[in-house]
């Protein structure tokens, strides 16, 4: 028999108690737990909103205003630059972007990351109604805009083959299987885009290299969307890095929205946890009061074990070990309270929001449950092993 | 060998000052039995307490096999109470959750915790007679078998020295009478023992009785061994 098992054999022999004060233990868990979780969940979500949010950096010609001066008379600024740029920066933009997406994963392989969808607007009339003509990419572009949908017919696949915004399928009064020309090349409408709210409607989509073809701006593109498949990629300094690497080109994070709507969920989220905080704190009173009556509740069996021969660190141990089955005890119960409680506060402080089980919080929970009872247990064993033998027995 | 050499105890400070005990010399053989009686307050607990190291003395000597232990540090105490000297209470003092055999095993525990442990405390369990009742707990066993469970703890570390405090206090006489059996032959086997008791009948079984009232030691007297009656 070691004093691991006389430990065990009194504190099952006192289970009440035992779970009286592992009550404490749970609750400061159990809120801590709630909270971790219902603040993963709520940054979940910002984040998948922020994924449909569609591209987070754009690419677009560089445009310099340029100070005029002859001598110290100022004439006034120039826009220099082009409106466009070369497809073949291309590249170098996906090599740039792929490589910190991989610096930040630490991912090894070579494929392709990161969705670049190239585009080239043109103003243009289109039966005599004035139209934007957008050349695209129609995979990346679909993979972006993840919120588009098809009110009728399919995605163009052909060269020969274009799709229409919402309103500017009106405006023209055209439908798919009609031929429309533009700058005289003839393309087929393939299908129409349901409403989305954005510039999109008013636009004709035909394939990039058609569009470059008929207003010959061959190898030429207006901007592109890049989308970091990572809600937490570095896009302000994939921006910084292919500002400061290609010339011509000026690169926009557009990031900022999300990020504002982040940093309030993180103030939420620390608001919570301090609240968490205060309920550890205070259950852990309530442990150390518990144990304190425990330690009262056996001043006789504590006597009667120094009088037999335990040292004083031996009571000392006595009580951690029994502070850890608490925190165990407790641990499992303030978990399980927690993920529970979770699901109730969670739709309640973000609302609507469907809270996701996050198992990665059992351990550390149990770790956070036994120190918590060990910390707490402190006073009260050090108040126990200076019990003198001769008051707790009284009669020797 | 046990001496007790000029030992005061003041409870107290003051006008509230009580003198428990006022000068008590006293000395123990090897292999000697002590009863120590008289009435209430006479002193009697207060001086197995100081022999057990459970209460400091005022001044004086406690000197147990040649070495003073009224001064021990706490830690020197439990080496004390792991090897030389240990209690049996009127009380029985068994920790509840513990069936017989653990509460034996106990100071085992604390002292060393070897295998051959066991068989060592339920040797003991046999030789007071309980060799049914390992398993039980305290409550499920009456007065004397606590007492019996009480002294077989007493015994299981060879303490040399066994204090005893009204141990036949609680129980009926037949009972008593089975329980000094067993001191007696604890005593046969070599063991000091110092009782308090307020029995004559129990005192008269100890080798030597020594009488107490107000704190001082009125009559010390030798008897006929017991094996001789």
């Amino acid at each position: 028999m070691k004093l691991f098992d006389v430990v065990v054999k009194d504190t099952l022999s006192r289970r009440r108690r035992v779970l009286y004060t592992a009550f404490g233990v749970a609750i400061g868990v159990a809120a801590v737990v709630a909270v971790l979780t219902v603040a993963r969940s709520g940054e979940q979500r910002i984040y998948s909103e922020i994924d449909k949010y569609g591209p987070n950096m754009m690419v677009m010609p560089a445009i310099n205003d340029v100070d005029l001066r002859l001598g110290d008379l100022r004439l006034g600024s120039l826009a220099v630059g082009d409106n466009y740029i070369p497809e073949d920066k291309f590249p170098e933009i996906r090599r740039i972007t792929d490589g910190a997406i991989r610096e930040a994963l630490g991912i090894q392989d070579g494929a392709d990351i990161a969705i670049i969808a190239p585009k080239l607007y043109i103003d243009t009339t289109v039966n005599g109604t004035s139209v934007m003509v957008v050349g695209f990419d129609p995979e990346e572009e679909r993979a972006i805009k993840s919120w588009w949908n098809l009110s009728t017919g399919r995605y163009p696949e052909q060269p020969d083959e274009a799709l229409l915004g919402a309103k500017a399928n009106s405006a023209l009064g055209v439908d798919p299987g009609s031929r429309i020309a533009l700058n005289g090349r003839e393309v087929t409408i393939v299908g129409v885009l349901e409403e989305t709210g954005s510039q999109d409607d008013y636009q004709v989509f035909a394939p990039l290299e058609t569009v470059q073809l008929a207003f010959g701006k061959l190898g030429l593109i207006s901007s592109m969307d890049i989308r970091a498949l990572c809600s937490a990629c570095p896009v302000e300094t994939i921006a910084d890095a292919i500002n400061s690497t290609v010339p011509g080109v000026r690169a926009v994070a557009v990031s900022q929205i999300a990020h504002t709507e982040m940093h309030l969920v993180k103030k939420v989220n620390r608001f919570m946890l301090a609240l968490a905080g205060i309920t550890l704190v205070v259950g852990a009173f309530g442990v150390v009061n518990a144990m304190m009556s425990s330690v009262y509740e056996r001043t006789k069996d504590i006597g009667i074990m120094k009088a037999v021969g335990a040292s004083r660190s031996q009571i000392l141990r006595a009580f951690i070990y029994e502070a850890v089955a608490v925190g165990l005890v407790g641990g499992i119960i303030g978990y399980g309270a927690g993920v529970l409680l979770s699901y109730a506060l969670g739709p309640l402080i973000f609302d609507g929001l469907t809270v996701k089980y996050a198992p990665q919080y059992l351990l550390p929970a149990l770790g956070l449950a036994v120190l918590m009872a060990v910390v707490a247990s402190v006073y009260p064993a050090f108040r126990a092993q200076q019990i003198r033998v001769a008051d707790s027995l009284r009669s020797l | 060998m046990l001496e007790i050499k000029k030992v005061m105890k003041i409870y107290g400070e003051g006008t509230a000052q009580v003198v428990a005990l006022k000068d008590v010399t006293l000395r123990a053989a090897d292999g000697d039995f002590l009863a120590i009686t008289g009435p209430s307050g006479s002193g009697k607990s207060t001086l197995l307490n100081i022999i057990g190291g459970l209460e400091r003395v005022t001044s004086g000597e406690v000197i147990l096999d040649g070495g003073r232990i009224d001064n021990l540090s706490e830690n020197g105490l439990v080496e004390i109470r792991r090897r030389k000297i240990s209690y049996v209470f009127q009380q029985y003092h068994l920790i509840p959750s513990l069936n017989a055999l653990e509460n034996v095993l106990l100071p085992l525990t604390f002292s060393r915790a070897g295998k051959s442990d066991e068989k060592r405390a339920a040797d003991m369990l046999r030789r007071v007679g309980l060799e049914r009742r390992f398993k039980h707990k305290p409550a499920q066993l009456s007065g004397g078998e606590q007492q019996r469970v009480a002294i077989a703890r007493a015994l299981v570390n060879g303490c040399s020295l066994i204090l005893a405090d009204e141990p036949t206090g609680n129980v009926d006489q037949k009972t008593g009478r089975e329980i000094l059996a067993l001191f007696q032959q604890a005593n046969a086997d070599g063991h000091t023992i110092i009782m308090v008791t307020h029995s004559p009948e129990i005192a008269r079984r100890a080798k030597r009785i020594v009488a107490m009232r107000d704190g001082e030691i009125v009559n010390e007297s030798e008897q006929e061994s017991c094996e001789k009656r």
